[in-house]
């Protein structure tokens, strides 16, 4: 089946990629830009480095903008959508939706209404699940925002490795969060993965840091 | 125990998403998956109860393997279907079915006390399919807008038009009880 991946450039939506690669025809990555860096439906840090991320993948991008305001940003999203289905011949969507029922009610319906299939493979997987998954698949991501307690400065820029994995689970249990993020604890960039061709290098950054809250503002990239 | 989990999903991709989300819920015990092309191919005496698992919006090719789920009829085992599991368990009792669009949280009521939930909820619903009204089930709860919940009238026989493994994994683990 020709899909189209819902790609934020993150660990979940690479992931769901890598799965539905398996025995399906990946025809185009749809990214949402999204101006409001609170958007409940779109992750928002390094979204302009996915561009690099579709040129190792050698799979061509559709970018949506959107002022990411509550209704407005679905309407953007079955444009983008509805124009990956125009250009692309896509059969159906990919997803890295874990357990947000208000991000997969709402692309479901907008899947509905196009007559497109929508898959979330990561659907119900658990946090520690998950974070397995990115280590088997040997997927290598960065973390590029935090908002909670305890992350501090350092948490910015690091590599989901199986050491900062391990500080995950034991954070999860000393302070509830949710070891993989999914409750907005943090963000991450793939910057390599078996379906790169080619190495996402961080040549220059900002952290912007206050309160257990902050992002790695990416200034300079390259493939290599 | 051992149970029989039956994938209704054509693509395999569907199967991360409705069918491994129940096996998490059921893992401690023994249990088999079939797809449901392959089902001639079951002895059904073996288990001890069957889940019908659900699928994707899009997904409608298990509708033309009914006649293979009839022959569920004959077993005597304690089924549940969930969702498109929901519309077959209807279909094999010949059942009506409307078109009926339903994704997203719903607020759900029990009408009759039974064994797998008791009181109102919410339930994950999702599909494009119901039904209005029953002959051979009685209705165990509803949404203001459609049947949620039957169970048959004289089989060991269940039916939730929502996604339990969503929110509601109780009630899975409670049919495993029953």
């Amino acid at each position: 089946m020709k899909l189209g991946i819902l790609f934020s450039g993150g660990k979940d939506s690479y992931l769901a990629m890598q799965m539905a690669a398996d025995n399906n025809e990946i025809s185009c990555l749809l990214t949402m830009n999204s101006h409001n860096q609170d958007s409940w439906m779109f992750h928002t840090p390094a979204i302009t480095w996915t561009k690099l991320q579709a040129e190792s993948l050698d799979i061509p991008q559709i970018i949506q903008e959107t002022e990411g305001i509550q209704d407005k940003e679905l309407d953007d999203l079955f444009e983008l959508i509805i124009n990956a289905k125009k250009e692309y011949s896509i059969q159906g969507i990919v997803t890295g939706a874990l357990a947000s029922t208000y991000q997969s009610t709402r692309i479901q319906k907008i899947c509905n209404k196009l007559d497109l299939w929508c898959f979330n493979p990561l659907w119900q997987l658990s946090q520690e699940r998950l974070l397995e998954k990115l280590q088997a698949y040997q997927i290598s991501s960065i973390i590029t925002g935090v908002a909670a307690e305890p992350f501090d400065s350092s948490w910015l820029g690091k590599e989901l490795d199986s050491s900062t994995i391990n500080e995950l689970l034991l954070y999860s249990k000393k302070y509830r969060i949710n070891p993989a993020g999914e409750g907005g604890e943090f963000e991450s960039l793939v910057i390599n993965a078996p379906m790169f061709s080619k190495k996402l290098k961080i040549l220059s950054s900002k952290i912007h840091f206050s309160n257990f809250s902050g992002r790695l503002e990416i200034k300079e990239a390259k493939l290599e | 125990m051992k149970i029989l989990l039956i994938s209704t999903c054509k693509e395999k991709l569907s199967e991360y998403e409705f069918v491994n989300p129940i096996i998490e819920i059921i893992k401690s015990f023994e249990y088999d998956i079939i797809n449901y092309r392959n089902l001639d191919a079951i002895n059904f005496q073996i288990y001890d109860k069957i889940i019908i698992c659900g699928t994707s919006l899009q997904d409608n090719d298990y509708l033309n393997y009914l006649d293979d789920f009839k022959k569920l009829k004959s077993h005597d085992k304690y089924i549940l279907g969930i969702c498109s599991g929901f519309q077959i368990i209807c279909s094999m009792f010949d059942e009506q079915i409307v078109d009926q669009e339903e994704i997203g949280m719903i607020n759900v009521q029990t009408k009759i006390h039974n064994s797998l939930i008791d009181g109102d909820f919410q339930a994950y619903n999702m599909h494009n399919f119901s039904i209005d009204a029953v002959n051979s089930f009685n209705i165990l709860a509803k949404s203001k807008k459609t049947i949620q919940m039957i169970s048959h009238k004289t089989l060991n026989i269940f039916g939730v038009s929502f996604h339990p493994e969503v929110r509601n994994e109780q009630i899975v683990t409670n049919f495993l009880l029953i």
